[in-house]
């Protein structure tokens, strides 16, 4: 590892301080918050900063509360206190179900939800330091490469696909994320926080280098709301998803009040199917239905030569998911 | 404990021996106290790193290091313009020991930095400072100029006309004699065999470069004291690695002590010396101070050498009641640029046939080297063969055991009887334990969205016995000692050698001090390859208690100071007869056909490993093997980019090793038997586990979804696609 | 392939050195002293002393901002129990305990634990007595080469103190982020299993 410094502030104003400082001094300055994803970065030399900011120290970020409008999760709270979090499994299974899918015990003890939402590409070429759109270059090797993990919608310029489980049980559940910089504060629909390469192919989100991902706000579960994560790997524990689903669905007794399906695993962002969502409201929950929604789910998908097969793997998990929250 | 069950009417019970022992090294082993190769810290050490290649395929034309050195903390740095060593076990033995005599015939080197490099990650040079730190710093301050070359990374296509040539007599790999020639085995003639035969079938297989990713990265320590040299190295043949680490130096025997006292796995590729061991001596050497020498797990993957990749063409002729008529195999094998092993494709012995004609040809491509990994040519051949013969069986729609039973080996080679023969047993005890006749229906049965498939594969493997070597000392108190010179991999070879020398001596095992891991105090061994620690060393062993034995009988305990000892140098041979072990798996899977995620429902092995030295170790030996096998033929895969020859999936992550949760309980019975061989009738184990794995989980998902997979790994893109294409 | 040296080459050549051998302790260990070394820091390199509790004692260290708990451990704590098998998170041979938690030592750095209390595999056995789980390791023979023993047994201690009774998949759910290559899964989990029977039994 190229040497660098590691600073842990006490609090978020000392830590913007410390990263707009940086800023202006010249130096390469990242965010990290459990670490095990940055520093496999650094090790491999994919990024080399000069200072290194630890959020987990922040008491004020770390922590989940509830309020009238619903829960208020700091960006430093750990994947493993999600997952075991009373109310977060009760009534937003989809939330705690994808931060228990994370990678493994060790990782989701350290990783937070800032980190997970914010985390880079696991596209093997990125990874392997191929100078790609997301290590300063300006091509993507996936789109004629290897691409079996690639996307299948929103692709181009590159062709990554968002790793993060959380990311699409947060757009699920239309979820604000509030963004702290020197500038002060802003709030963004969760939805509006992943761009596409089309924006920067460079980014996968809209936090500039100064700012902090400091709390995500999850709205009140309604009356009747169901929601879960299903996600699917290619060994059964410690890969990313190659296809995920988060769906959220308000139920009237058979009958489908509000819908919200976002895919994980297939795009650059988080990959929101609205027209399947408005096949389903106001609808009775039957098998048709699911059938017609599962068939709608890959409408537009376009598959690059070795990841074809996620298309009938949407399907199959968009139909599973509705089957199990119909239940 | 697993279900594990033992047949033992064949073998008449002894004191020690077959019974459940723990390592006598166990503690050490739960405890953090076990000292493996990088725990290893000496005063004054130096770090070192290596630069490996970012090109398939070039040739360096300027090396600059003088950014390098001027890093504070720098102490020595080598390349191929000042450390060029031939690294002889790395290459041209085509599977033997680099001896003298085939150092002297060969024209084929590979040194421990070559230029042209030809695999992405072949080293270019090494870096020795104060830390580690500083060593990989100063890679990076390195200049190198390449001149891109082309390449080529599938065999087949590497043998084309057109192909660049990776050498200049050509891709087709040499053999130990510098000859380009494939591997052949005629009997009879196939021509007239197919055309005696009622139905010809054809078809491709092919298995994908699998990493040994034993747990310990590979790391070396090296020291000198004046002209002698002490090397800490994870081998798994301190003696080989001796020999081979003094020829390549050009310095005697007698001054290289090495020394293995623990080592995080093997599975192949580790009985002699690397590249790392010699890399580290000359660092160490240049520096002045010893030199620790570390790979990265990447490096360990791309750098060193993982399982042949194979392309199997097999056209197989048979008679209308499912009797082999023909058995033909052209094969290819994907050696990287040096043929560091044969590149074998074993499996048509597994079958008696008149007509059988195996032409396997191995290839240098510029991928990674491959090398031995646990059964080196068997498991992808045996999924070959045996999931062409299983798809020949449902062709004819026969029960695949029906077809086993009549076609499968009954003498070797249809010729040479075997000194005991069990896999009859093998198989049919695997069917009852599975309810074959009751649970087993023609291939894709299922319908639904969840498919059911049970699939069964059988093995026959080489067992031989041979040379190795033993001492075995005592004194006044009663307390022995063996010295045996195998480290152990992980195997449990100590323990198992324990357990012999206290069979043989009769005394209780906690009488008995193993010396092992030490070229210091240890006689030469085979080395822990090829599952002949157990049966070489293992009799050596009861050889020298014998003798020891003698003498006590003559002179009584020693007095005093006093140590008798006695030695032993057995090489037993096998007579007109050959020596196997056998064995038959059976795999349930479950496959949803809407994701293609496949799942293993139960696995059942049932092996005849000769007599069982130790049940404890040995279940462990059966549970891992199988394991590793499953996560053969379901995942793990070393992609390479075909555009720009640099692998993408290196490591644990990207090669989707096994996890606790993808593991099944593997439920084991030996056949246990004493065919008069070996130590008390042991056969070889360690690689019996794994070979016929891949074919019993590809023969599996084939019965589950009536779709031949025919390309390992058996991912869910490719099951899919299968299933796709049947709709 | 012929033996390398002959038999009285190696009874006269290594005599002493057998003889020194055997004295070695009452099990198969053989007692090298070749833990003796502690690298230095970069030259140049940014430091700063840590105060952490390891296996219950207080110690100080100067670290570099860039070392790993992973190797801070084992480089100049000398605790090489913990073993560093990817350095990246994906292997788990080098879980530890921080606070109680177990994590990857090789993602985490050394100058992030200051004031945190972190359990190796060293600290499992107390005054020569091995834990339930060390035993119940040897009696299944779950470790094979051994490598990745330290971070299995880290994890299930961390499961059992949170789940003293757990089914095979909450084992293989808690431990599945240590990789073990001799692929002895099996015996891993039921070690574990067995262990939280026997300590299930002295609770009650």
């Amino acid at each position: 590892m190229k040497a660098f410094t590691s600073v842990s502030p006490r609090s978020l104003p000392d830590a913007v301080t410390a990263l707009s400082r940086a800023r202006q001094q010249g130096q390469h300055a990242i965010i990290v918050g459990g670490g095990s994803d940055a520093l496999a970065l650094i090790k491999e030399r994919l990024i080399a900063p000069d200072l290194v900011v630890r959020l987990t120290g922040i008491r004020q970020l770390d922590g989940i509360a509830r309020d009238s409008n619903g829960l208020t999760i700091g960006g430093e709270t750990t994947l493993a206190a999600m997952a075991r979090h009373d109310e977060l499994r009760r009534a937003y299974g989809v939330l705690a179900q994808a931060a228990e899918s994370v990678a493994t015990p060790q990782i989701r003890n350290a990783g937070t939800l800032a980190g997970n939402l914010a985390q880079r590409p696991w596209c093997w070429y990125y990874r392997n330091g191929f100078t790609c759109f997301k290590n300063g270059g300006n091509t993507c090797y996936s789109a004629a490469g290897e691409n079996q993990f690639n996307a299948i919608f929103g692709g181009g310029p590159s062709f990554i696909v968002h790793p993060s489980d959380t990311a699409p049980a947060l757009v699920a559940l239309d979820a604000t994320f509030r963004i702290v910089g020197p500038k002060g504060e802003r709030t963004v629909p969760a939805a509006q926080f992943f761009t596409l390469p089309t924006v920067n192919p460079a980014r996968e989100n809209a936090l500039e280098d100064d700012e902090v991902l400091t709390s995500i706000h999850v709205p009140a579960a309604k009356a009747g709301m169901r929601s879960l994560y299903h996600k699917v790997m290619d060994r059964e524990a410690w890969t990313h998803a190659i296809v995920s689903a988060a769906a959220v669905l308000r139920m009237d007794g058979n009958v489908c009040r509000d819908a919200r399906i976002v895919l994980g695993g297939v795009a650059p962002i988080p990959w929101r199917l609205t027209e399947v969502e408005k096949l389903l409201v106001g609808q009775t929950m039957n098998d048709a239905l699911i059938d017609r929604a599962a068939a709608a789910s890959t409408t537009g998908a376009r598959p690059l030569r070795n990841n074809a097969y996620k298309v009938p793997l949407v399907q199959a998990v968009v139909g599973r998911a509705l089957t199990d929250l119909r239940a | 404990m697993s279900p594990q069950r033992a047949s033992s009417a064949g073998v008449q019970p002894l004191t020690t021996v077959g019974h459940p022992t723990p390592r006598i090294d166990a503690v050490e082993r739960v405890t953090g106290k076990a000292r493996y190769t990088n725990d290893v810290q000496l005063p004054g050490m130096l770090f070192a790193r290596v630069l490996r290649s970012p090109h398939p395929h070039a040739r360096i034309t300027s090396i600059d290091v003088s950014n390098a050195h001027a890093l504070p903390g720098v102490k020595a740095i080598v390349t191929h313009e000042n450390g060029q060593v031939v690294w002889g076990s790395g290459s041209v033995a085509g599977g033997q020991q680099y001896s003298d005599e085939i150092k002297k015939i060969t024209t084929h080197r590979r040194y421990t930095f070559n230029n042209p490099v030809r695999f992405v990650g072949e080293p270019v040079a090494a870096v020795a400072a104060t830390d580690r730190h500083t060593a990989e710093e100063a890679l990076h301050l390195i200049r190198v100029t390449y001149e891109v070359l082309p390449f080529v990374l599938e065999p087949e296509a590497a043998l084309a006309a057109d192909a660049p040539k990776i050498w200049p007599e050509g891709n087709l790999a040499v053999n130990n004699r510098n000859e380009p020639q494939p591997q052949v085995q005629r009997r009879g003639n196939v021509e007239e065999g197919f055309k005696a035969s009622d139905h010809v079938f054809d078809a491709r297989y092919s298995t994908a470069f699998v990493h040994n990713a034993q747990m310990e990265p590979r790391s070396a320590v090296a020291q000198w004291d004046g002209d002698r040299l002490t090397i800490y190295t994870p081998t798994g043949g301190i003696a080989n690695c001796r020999t081979d680490m003094a020829r390549d130096l050009g310095i005697p025997q007698e001054k290289v002590r090495v020394v293995c006292q623990y080592m995080g796995g093997n599975f192949g590729n580790k009985n002699q010396n690397q590249d790392a061991d010699l890399i580290a001596a000359v660092l160490a050497k240049a520096a002045g101070a010893p030199v620790k020498l570390e790979l990265s797990r990447k490096e360990d993957y791309i750098g060193m050498h993982g399982r042949w990749p194979t392309v199997q063409h097999y056209k197989i002729g048979v008679s209308n009641d499912g009797t082999l008529k023909a058995i033909q195999l052209r094969g290819f094998s994907g050696m990287g640029p040096y043929r560091k092993n044969s590149g074998a494709i074993a499996g048509t012995e597994l079958y008696q046939c008149p007509n059988v004609e195996s032409i396997v040809t191995p290839v240098f491509t510029n991928k990674t080297v491959s090398g031995n990994y646990r059964g080196p040519e068997f498991p992808q051949g045996f999924f070959g063969i045996q999931s062409m013969m299983d798809d020949v069986a449902a062709a004819l729609k026969m029960d695949p055991t029906a077809f086993i039973l009549k076609n499968m080996t009954r003498k070797f080679r249809d010729d040479t009887p075997y000194t005991n023969y069990s896999l009859e047993e093998c198989l049919l005890r695997g069917m009852e334990m599975v309810r074959w006749k009751e649970r087993w229906r023609p291939a894709g049965t299922d319908n639904g969205r969840l498919r059911r498939g049970l699939g069964v594969s059988f093995m026959a493997f080489r067992s031989g016995v041979g040379r190795s070597n033993a001492v075995a000392r005592v004194n006044a108190k009663g307390d022995y000692t063996i010295h045996v010179g195998v480290t152990d991999v992980g195997a449990g070879a100590k323990t198992t050698m324990g357990v012999i020398a206290a069979e043989a001596l009769r005394v209780p095992l906690s009488k008995v001090q193993v010396v092992w891991g030490d070229t210091e105090t240890c006689p030469y061994s085979v080395g822990e390859s090829g599952s002949r620690t157990t049966i070489m060393t293992g009799y050596a062993v009861i050889e020298a208690a014998k003798a020891l034995m003698v003498q006590i009988a003559e002179q009584g305990l020693p007095a005093g100071d006093r140590v008798l000892t006695a030695s032993s140098n057995p090489n037993p041979t096998v007579q007109g007869a050959v020596r196997n072990a056998f064995g038959a798996h059976f795999c349930e899977v479950e496959v949803e056909a809407d994701t293609g995620r496949v799942r293993v429902t139960r696995y059942v092995t049932v092996h005849d490993c000769g007599r069982i030295i130790n049940p404890l170790t040995a279940s462990s030996q059966i549970v891992g093997g199988a394991t590793q096998g499953i996560g053969m033929a379901l995942h793990e895969d070393l992609v390479y980019d075909r555009r720009s020859g640099v692998p993408l999936t290196p490591g644990y992550y990207g090669a989707r090793v096994m996890t606790h949760q993808d593991a099944v309980a593997i439920e084991n019975v030996f056949i246990e038997t004493d065919d008069g061989y070996g130590p008390y009738g042991a056969k070889s184990m360690g690689e019996s586990s794994k070979v016929p794995a891949p074919a019993a989980v590809s023969n599996a998902v084939f019965n589950a979804i009536g779709v031949r997979v025919k390309d390992l790994p058996i991912t869910r893109d490719k099951v899919l696609a299968a299933l796709g294409g049947r709709a | 392939m012929s033996p390398t040296i002959s038999r009285r080459r190696f009874l006269e050549g290594t005599g002493a050195a057998v003889v020194a051998t055997t004295i070695a302790g009452p099990s198969g260990a053989q007692g090298t002293a070749d833990i003796t070394g502690t690298p230095p820091h970069a030259p140049g390199a940014r430091t700063t002393r840590i105060s952490l509790t390891v296996n219950g004692t207080a110690r100080q260290i100067e670290v570099e901002h860039r070392w790993t708990l992973a190797e801070t451990l084992r480089d100049h704590l000398h605790l090489t129990g913990t073993k560093i098998g990817c350095d990246r998170g994906e292997c788990g041979a080098c879980t530890v305990l921080v606070d109680d938690t177990p994590m990857y030592a090789c993602s985490q750095l050394a100058i992030w634990m200051d004031g945190r209390h972190i359990t190796t595999v060293e600290g499992l056995s107390a005054n020569g007595q091995l834990d339930p789980l060390q035993q119940a390791f040897i009696d299944h023979d779950a470790p094979q080469c051994g490598f990745c023993t330290s971070g299995q047994l880290m994890s299930a201690k961390a499961l059992l103190a949170a789940n003293p009774a757990p089914t095979i998949d909450e084992v293989r759910a808690a431990m599945t982020g240590n990789v073990c290559r001799c692929s002895n899964y099996a015996h891993y989990t039921e070690a574990v299993l067995a262990a939280s029977r026997q300590t299930d039994r002295r609770r009650v």
